[in-house]
């Protein structure tokens, strides 16, 4: 089970940053793993088809990108060790993750993490029936496997992901029934400025927003699905409008919903980093200098981690992570040091101005928050409704630790990864404080549900290892 | 400056137990917290139940405190989930066998209902245990609470009965003035006590030395494991001979093991990691108790900080030299006593004639 192979540098996740970062360090002679639980790189952008897709693939646009990684990592002789879950990140480092039929633990002196984001929902009722996906995960399912979830389709949420999920389901020939945004058609315009600054996502966003009009999409502003329920036809879905409180029923099959992105923290909240919360980057964030490193030595944040700021930016991250790694380490000058990152930084400040218009887009209403109703089921995981939540904070509850500990939220297999950022919300508006006062979960391995039969294998009684028996 | 009658530094089980039982009988009570009450051992251990883990000596007190945790409704809150089971203790070699017979007997001369079974009865009782045990243990007195709500229920509990309830105040000083305590915070507040009591877990070494007494306290970081929410696989408490597991599943279908493998874990930044090793051997066990447990998902394990001491046995009582001041701490198998020894800890304040000789920290000083 244990192979305890040892490397300079781990990398976890083989997304666009994470591979620049790998390359970098392979580059200066670093011995290098790169893990992902993906069958290759890639990560959630530039997700590569699955392996028996291989006519497809020929026609993917952004196919390129992924090969691109491919050879880079190929190139420069990277380990990788694909279709590996980790569940546990130890100091040391030692990095534990299994795949289809063991698992493994590897060493290594730094961690880079590329871990990227995961989606951000927020709930409402009957969020959890079949037929409710996320917005991000239908990316996926459209860009990666060329499907459609189904013929017929409700986008909600906020974000240019909205338009984007809406281009490809028309291009694929699918309906949308509706799209309901809870930003209004002046945050779009007001944005638009900041969105130039990056010209080649602003044009994709013309071209999608195109396609939208073009098709006649009913597009509901300042709205939200309020519930949704299952009919023989397929889901109802009732949409009120935040500013007016009008409501509309529309029936369809399949609701794609996302309110933004969430950085992943499993791994540096399990190390005890430092955290910080900030709303434009996401939420709670691993806390890092400009140059990435994070409140523990050796660790370094890479991507969207420790703060979002798009796919474009992905790859300088990584970067700069890996610099800073390399200095640290002694490879390469001061002198060196300070000549790469520079630039890096300067172009990294022009995307921030395109992230920050993104996350404006992105902005979670008060009046959503207040909106959920009270029955709503907020952690799925333990069917944990917010009426649950805030009878634990009348009674004494403050600390978001102490809340899950009450009700048993982010107690499940998703260990909070979906529910905190509405929990938090919901709490901080229902005591009128920071988010900031409650605080995040504590990080508890497995950050991935493990199954036993892997872990465990076939073994035999007796070679158990034996503790010494309690006291009698 | 604020006053109380008692002060109780540690707002775990055993303080909160204490405490209950003191206002209930109209004192006036305080209970200090430097973290959140009950989010220590309290409140993040296995919540089992069982005499076939107890210490021989502390059979009658567990005996009386899962009596006490039976009816939570009366003492404590409505809202704690509670459950009776029966418990089977399991027995895989000839070895483990002749320990259980003789560990079973022992614990039966101090009080415990425990008899030793065949193989086709222990498969009666629970189908769904390995079919190549020697024989098991049973005990109709078992079962689990749900620890995690302990602090839920305690919390409520105390406020309904007037306890002022103090988080998030660490205490850096006490000073003994004309039989009164001044409790002095590092927030600079400070609470005047006409009784103490030290109350704080596996904290109680570094408490006890602000009264210059000094005793070691071991800080043993147990691990715990628990699966997804799976179908019924299991209906009994499951432990085995040596002691050294476990294993419940709880109404919501996750199986809780546990055990006392330790992992790694110090107070001093109160900073714990788990021991993959001993994570391994801990759900290897368990799924050699119960194999069906092998088809589920591990969806986290998080650690607890117990508290023992030198010989393994509780220290409850007056603390020497002081007056009105008294400890009550480190209680294998803590969880199942503590409401019974916290409410003979109070009704010994109270002047009832409580014999806890067993427990005086004199034999360490």
């Amino acid at each position: 089970m244990i192979n305890n192979k040892k490397y300079d540098v781990i990398v976890i996740g083989a997304g666009p940053s994470g591979v620049s970062s790998a390359v970098n360090c392979a580059k200066k002679g670093l011995k290098v793993l790169i893990v992902d639980l993906n069958s290759n790189s890639g990560g959630q952008i530039y997700r590569a088809p699955p392996k028996t897709y291989k006519s497809i693939s020929k026609k993917l646009e952004e196919n390129e990108i992924q090969k691109k990684l491919s050879e880079e990592i190929k190139k420069f002789k990277i380990e990788t060790a694909y279709n590996h879950t980790v569940w546990q990140v130890s100091p040391g480092f030692k990095v534990n993750a299994f795949n289809e039929t063991s698992t493994i633990q590897w060493q290594s002196k730094s961690l880079i993490i590329a871990t990227g984001t995961y989606e951000k929902i927020i709930p409402f009722e009957g969020w959890t029936i079949p037929g409710v996906i996320g917005l991000a995960a239908c990316t996926v399912i459209l860009k990666a496997h060329h499907f459609i979830p189904s013929k017929k389709i409700i986008l909600a949420g906020n974000g240019p992901l909205l338009m984007l999920v809406a281009y490809y389901v028309i291009k694929f020939g699918g309906k949308i029934d509706a799209i309901i945004d809870t930003s209004s058609k002046k945050d779009w315009i007001k944005s638009t400025f900041s969105l130039m600054t990056n010209p080649k996502n602003f044009r994709d966003g013309i071209k999608w927003v195109f396609k939208i009009f073009l098709n006649r999409i009913p597009v509901y502003s300042n709205s939200t699905i309020e519930k949704a329920f299952e009919v023989d036809e397929g889901i109802n879905v009732k949409i009120r409008n935040l500013k007016t409180g009008k409501a509309k029923n529309i029936i369809s099959e399949t609701i794609a919903i996302g309110h933004g992105l969430i950085p992943s923290t499993d791994i540096t909240r399990l190390l005890r980093a430092e955290h910080i919360y900030d709303e434009q980057k996401g939420g709670w964030i691993a806390k890092v200098d400009r140059f990435l490193r994070s409140s523990v030595n050796g660790v370094y944040l890479a991507g969207d981690g420790a703060g979002i700021s798009g796919a474009l930016a992905a790859s300088d991250k990584g970067l700069l992570a890996s610099w800073a790694l390399l200095y640290d380490e002694k490879i390469i000058s001061q002198k060196d040091f300070n000549q790469n990152t520079y630039k890096i930084l300067k172009k990294l400040d022009k995307y921030e101005v395109f992230a920050k218009a993104i996350s404006q887009l992105n902005f979670t209403p008060k009046k959503l928050i207040e909106n959920i109703d009270n029955n709503t089921v907020i952690c799925r995981c333990e069917d944990v409704t917010k009426s649950e939540i805030l009878t634990a904070v009348d009674r004494g509850a403050r600390d978001i630790n102490q809340i899950k500990s009450w009700t048993r939220l982010g107690m499940g297999p998703c260990q909070g990864r979906t529910c905190q950022y509405a929990v938090s919300k919901i709490v901080a508006e229902y005591l009128n404080c920071e988010i900031d006062n409650l605080g995040y979960l504590t990080g508890r391995s497995p950050i991935r549900p493990v199954p036993l039969d892997k872990v465990l294998g076939d073994f035999d009684y007796e070679k158990i290892t034996k503790v010494e028996a309690a006291p009698l | 400056m604020k006053q109380t009658d008692v002060a109780i530094i540690g707002g775990g089980i055993n303080g909160g137990s204490t405490g209950l039982e003191l206002a209930k009988n109209g004192l006036n009570v305080s209970i200090i917290d430097k973290n959140l009450i009950c989010r220590g051992a309290s409140g993040v251990n296995a919540g089992t139940l069982t005499m076939h883990m107890t210490r021989a000596q502390l059979i009658p007190y567990a005996k009386k405190g899962w009596e006490l945790w039976m009816n939570t409704s009366e003492w404590l809150s409505k809202e704690i989930d509670v459950e009776k089971k029966n418990g089977l203790c399991l027995a895989f070699t000839e070895n483990e066998e002749k320990l259980l017979i003789e560990r079973s007997k022992i614990r039966n001369e101090y009080g415990a209902d425990i008899s030793i079974i065949s193989k086709k009865e222990a498969q009666r009782i629970d189908p769904n245990i390995n079919s190549s045990i020697k024989c098991a243990a049973f005990c109709e007195m078992d079962g689990y609470v749900s620890a995690n709500q302990t602090g839920s229920a305690y919390s409520k509990a105390l406020k309904e009965n007037n306890v002022k309830i103090l988080e998030n105040y660490d205490v850096s000083e006490i000073d003994y003035d004309k039989n009164k305590y001044v409790i002095i915070f590092k927030n600079g507040e400070k609470l005047i006590a006409s009784s103490l009591i030290l109350a704080t877990g596996v904290n109680l070494e570094k408490t006890l030395k602000l009264l210059q007494i000094n005793i070691k306290i071991k800080c043993l970081p147990q691990q715990l494991i628990v699966s997804e929410r799976m179908p019924t696989i299991m209906d009994t408490v499951i432990t085995v001979a040596n002691g050294k597991l476990s294993l419940k599943q709880f109404n919501n279908g996750t199986v809780l093991i546990g055990g006392g493998w330790p992992g790694v874990g110090n107070i001093e930044d109160n900073y714990t990691e788990t021991k993959p090793e001993n994570l391994i051997g801990n759900m290897m066990l368990a799924c050699h108790a119960i194999p069906r447990l092998k088809s589920s998902r591990v969806a986290r394990v998080w650690l607890g900080l117990e508290a023992e001491t030198d010989d393994a046995m509780p220290i409850i009582g007056e603390i020497p030299n002081y007056e009105n001041a008294y400890v009550i701490g480190s209680i294998h198998s803590g969880y199942t006593s503590g409401p019974y020894m916290g409410k003979l800890l109070a009704k010994k304040i109270l002047g009832k004639n409580i014999d806890l000789s067993l427990f005086d920290i004199k034999r360490f000083l």
